[in-house]
């Protein structure tokens, strides 16, 4: 039982009691209407962008004024020709170059020299602790995200509340709130060879999960009956990308576009995320070509991309990039670059007053090192999230988002 | 009436009140045991062990090695994996980082690429390769939980995997899990507690993972510069590698696609490289994961002195085996839980420590907490680990008396927790199989099915293992996944599985005959009236008998009853 929006608002809601809506629909109607009209719409969205296998911070944020970079990186040094300058100190990788019309409407902030508390080079431990929220305690069975989601507001009327793009809920996800892992939202739902076919069975299944289901698979069945309807009715893979933006055929770009439209579809995304991979450049790095500059290229396209098609709602919306760890500041014997400690993280959108590198900058001689090697920690990445969470999502309970952590420090990103 | 079980069980406890229920019939026991003890039940099995006697059945179980299962037992030798040494394991993960180290240094990138694209078709393709092996061993797991006789034990395996947890994409536990998995585990899985715990902490596989392996004295590093200088270079060990650098597909789920960790010089001296210090995360998961639990009453104070305790239990990478290193060793007294360990001791103290912690009051508590809640109900009752505990305390932690009064509690049998549990993906996918009579083929499909629907085999990261909660499991996506593995697997179109539903359900025109053949073949009999009229309603417009059937075979499996366990 589809109903679009606009038939429930000509009917008032009360037909919907007749037409049969089951109570659940009913609230997700009700939502639907309450946040409809688009302008003016309060809103908000947090996209969390994980770059799976440490990112080379050094590259793509390049500490152009330190001398030890170039010191420290005769094969892998980026040309400084080619370099987008962005405050004298520092400059993005050429291939970041369609992220700087965002930087100059100081909608891009970046922090540099961020990262964990823990000293671990093991991209295993070190992307639970990002994940769980709780650096050097793995025993936390839940992620940040999944925490946050867990205060009762008005998102929780909704299955999309939570949406992760992959075939698993990652860790960050984890937990008791309810979050959704869709592959790919064309494919979500029943699959059969004919469009009756997956009627057919999304009404079967429906009819025997209402008919006795119990207890937790009750609920979330009913949120995914709920989540197909709602999918259905506002059929958001059928928007094109607004403002001439031209998303890439890559799966990171794809699943920015499926956010983009679950976005402008109105359907409640408080917290989504999606990861891309290929960091772990211990070999052949590159510098302006090559295997790096390849990731960032995909990466820059999908996110401007993603930026000019959501335009003027880019203010409900706000992207962070994280990964779990930098890299070593001299390059290797392989040139490329091994495991490391401070790397940087990107924030746009939303009310973030870009234009700026967030920060203290602890310099790249051997002295100012961690350990002689990486690029030293002054920024706990939890204080990142806590400041994008409480800054542009809203009132946040810290310590039970990051238990432990009970001083966030200002990073001053919005204000 | 052949189950009395249930009744004599409640006759034996005296304090403990159930909520008053009718006495379950042979079939209902039946049923239940099969999808506790057995990854669900395989067409006419339920009427044949209720026939025979359930009690019967799970005592066979339970004395598993007399179950003799010649099928079984052809099927894994075709298996390369279960006959492959851990060395050699190792030889093949050291030959494919060579070679990709070969090949990332060919400076033209053309040329570079198509050498590692060979590797790759190597990798995936070759029979013998780490990958290959290592997809092996995932299928093999389906083909033992499907058709295995000894299903409590398939349980039980399962059961202990995610208990001591490994992460078989870790670097090294790639060429070492194999061998944790079908030696370590399911050589102890109903053996004695202390004799399994002592097996997986001597493990490589567990040694690396929880990076033990790596943990030595404060100090030690010096005196073995030291002793390396006395002795004009020669190493007194083999390198113990870090080697946790690598980390070639960190999403679950997906296998490295080169099948390869490369591996620079600066990470090859860096492996040269002796370990730094003491490493405390064995020793706090030994206590709070595999023993005592969280809240076995140990310290911090605790944590750092069973990790000296256990300083020189480490990987020789030579023979990829476990051993004890002297130089290494903590000989510092040390105290635990209010013991006194002297010093000098080397290896003895670990295994004075390992059996301390084994026979533990809060180690019998919490490991029989955990079996009580993979058999009996998510949140265990306290009457059913108070019976295993106590069998615990009368056998010295034999784990099969300790399954065998879990099994005669009469909590296992309360009507309040039969079919109170949702299966986990592994347990929807191999039981869905059982229940159409079908078997996985030998590709890595139907593992690679399992891992899309969450639970990607080997692969939990984190050192708690997968969970056993419904809350783990359900989720929105989730159920849509099984939904559609239902419909696709009943009609026959599911990549890596066999099936065969005129084995099962003969083709009828009748729809009523139909269901009811398709709730006794699948679900046992436990089909609800308003699923069997849903089906019927759907099943109006499919004329052709042979789609019919599909249809209600997908429904069944698919829908709410199936899930449960």
């Amino acid at each position: 039982m589809a109903i679009s929006r606009r038939a429930f608002m000509k009917a008032g809601g009360l037909a919907l009691v007749s037409l049969g809506a089951d109570p659940i629909f009913l609230d997700r109607a009700a939502y639907a209407l309450k946040t409809a009209g688009g302008t003016g719409s309060a809103r908000k969205t947090l996209v969390c962008l994980f770059q799976r296998g440490a990112v080379d911070g050094l590259s793509m944020i390049v500490p152009a004024g330190d001398p030890w970079y170039w010191q420290e990186r005769s094969r892998i040094a980026l040309p400084k020709e080619q370099l987008v300058s962005l405050d004298g100190m520092f400059a993005l990788h050429p291939r970041l170059a369609p992220l700087k019309p965002l930087w100059d409407q100081h909608s891009l902030a970046i922090v540099h020299a961020v990262g964990s508390p823990s000293t671990t080079r093991s991209h295993f431990d070190a992307q639970d602790y990002m994940e769980s929220g709780t650096p050097d305690v793995k025993s936390t069975p839940d992620g940040w995200a999944n925490r946050y989601c867990n205060h009762p507001e008005e998102h929780a009327s909704t299955p999309f509340r939570a949406v992760a793009f992959g075939p698993q809920l990652p860790r960050t996800m984890a937990g008791s709130a309810p979050s959704l892992a869709i592959d790919d939202l064309r494919t979500f739902g029943m699959r059969a060879a004919q469009a009756s076919g997956e009627v057919k069975l999304t009404r079967a299944f429906e009819e025997l999960y209402q008919g006795a289901a119990t207890g937790l698979v009750a609920s979330s069945s009913a949120e995914s009956f709920e989540a197909i309807k709602m999918l259905k009715t506002a059929n958001p893979t059928a928007m094109p990308p607004a403002n001439g933006a031209v998303y890439g055929k890559s799966k990171l770009a794809n699943s920015l576009q499926q956010i983009a439209q679950l976005i402008k579809a109105d359907l409640g995304v408080e917290i989504a995320f999606v990861d891309v991979g290929g960091w772990d450049t211990h070999v052949n790095q590159g510098a302006d070509q090559g295997q790096l500059a390849g990731r960032l290229d995909e990466l820059a396209g999908a996110l401007a991309a993603f930026t000019t098609d959501l335009g003027e709602q880019m203010r409900d919306v706000v992207v962070i990039t994280m990964s779990e760890f930098g890299r070593t500041v001299k390059e290797n014997g392989t040139s490329g670059t091994d495991h490391g400690h401070g790397t940087a993280m990107m924030i746009m959108g939303g009310n973030v007053q870009g234009g700026k590198v967030y920060g203290r900058w602890p310099g790249l001689s051997p002295e100012q090192r961690y350990e002689g090697r990486d690029l030293a920690v002054t920024t706990d990445f939890r204080s990142v999230f806590s400041e994008v969470l409480q800054g542009h999502l809203g009132p946040a309970n810290i310590s039970q988002v990051f238990p432990g952590f009970d001083h966030p420090a200002k990073v001053g990103m919005f204000g | 009436m052949k189950c009395i079980i249930p009744v004599l069980g409640l006759g034996l406890r005296l304090a403990a009140p159930l909520p008053a229920q009718a006495p379950m019939t042979a079939i209902d026991s039946a049923r239940h045991v099969l999808s506790r003890l057995a990854y669900g039940a395989t067409p006419g099995e339920i009427e044949a062990i209720a026939h025979d006697g359930v009690m019967k059945w799970v005592d066979r179980q339970l004395g598993f090695s007399d179950v003799h299962d010649p099928a079984l037992a052809d099927l894994e030798r075709g298996f390369d994996v279960l006959h492959v040494s851990r060395l050699e394991m190792q030889d093949l993960q050291q030959k494919n980082q060579a070679k990709v180290q070969q090949a990332q240094a060919i400076g033209d990138s053309a040329a570079r690429q198509r050498l590692l694209d060979e590797i790759r078709t190597e990798q995936q393709g070759g029979r013998r390769s780490l990958q290959a092996l290592i997809a092996q061993l995932q299928t093999v797991t389906l083909v033992r939980a499907v058709q295995s006789d000894r299903q409590l034990d398939e349980i039980l395996v399962d059961f202990w995997t995610n208990h001591f947890n490994v992460f078989i994409n870790k670097g090294q536990d790639r060429p070492y899990f194999a061998d944790y998995l079908d030696r370590t585990i399911r050589g102890h899985s109903l053996g004695r507690f202390e004799d399994l715990l002592v097996a997986t902490a001597k493990s490589p596989a567990m040694l690396f993972y929880l990076d033990n392996a790596e943990s030595v004295a404060d100090g030690s590093d010096q005196r073995l510069a030291a002793m390396q200088r006395g002795h004009g270079g020669v190493r007194p060990f083999p390198a113990i590698g870090r080697g946790r650098g690598i980390f070639p597909n960190p999403r679950p789920g997906v296998f490295p696609q080169n099948g390869a960790d490369p591996m620079t010089p600066t990470q090859l001296a860096a492996k040269q490289r002796a370990p730094r210090g003491l490493n405390e995360n064995y020793a706090r998961e030994l206590m709070e994961l595999h023993t005592l639990g969280v809240d076995g009453g140990y310290s911090q104070q605790d944590v750092i002195a069973v990790a000296r305790i256990l300083t020189g239990w480490g990987i020789d990478r030579k023979d990829a085996a476990y051993t004890f290193r002297d130089a290494v060793h903590d000989n510092q007294s040390k105290m635990v839980l209010g013991q006194q360990f002297s010093g000098g001791h080397g290896e003895d103290e670990g295994m004075r420590l390992l059996k301390m912690l084994a026979n533990e009051p809060a180690t019998m508590h919490h490991v029989s907490a955990q079996l009580c809640a993979r058999f009996v109900n998510d949140v265990p009752p306290d009457g059913c680990i108070d019976d295993a505990v106590h069998a615990w305390q009368k056998s010295g932690g034999d784990i099969r008396e300790v399954v065998r009064a879990i099994l005669h509690s009469p909590d296992f049998w309360a009507s309040v927790n039969v079919q109170s549990k949702v299966k986990t993906p592994l347990e929807f996918v191999v039981s869905a199989l059982r229940a159409v009579n079908g078997t996985p083929d030998s590709t890595p499909r139907l593992a690679q099915r399992v891992g899309q629907l969450g639970e990607p085999l080997f692969q939990h990261a984190t050192p708690d293992g997968y969970g056993e909660r419904q809350q783990d499991w359900v989720n929105s996506g989730a159920l849509l996944a099984r939904m559609n593995f239902a419909v696709q697997l009943a009609g026959g179109k599911m990549p890596g599985a066999v099936v065969d539903l005129d084995r099962v359900v003969a083709v009828t025109d009748d729809h009523a005959a139909l269901i009811a053949a398709v709730d006794k073949a699948v679900l046992g009999g436990a089909m609800t009236q308003r699923t069997r009229e849903t089906i019927l309603k759907e099943l109006a417009d499919v004329p052709d008998p042979r789609m019919a059937r599909a249809l209600a075979v997908g429904l069944a499996i698919g829908g709410p009853e199936f899930q449960r366990q």
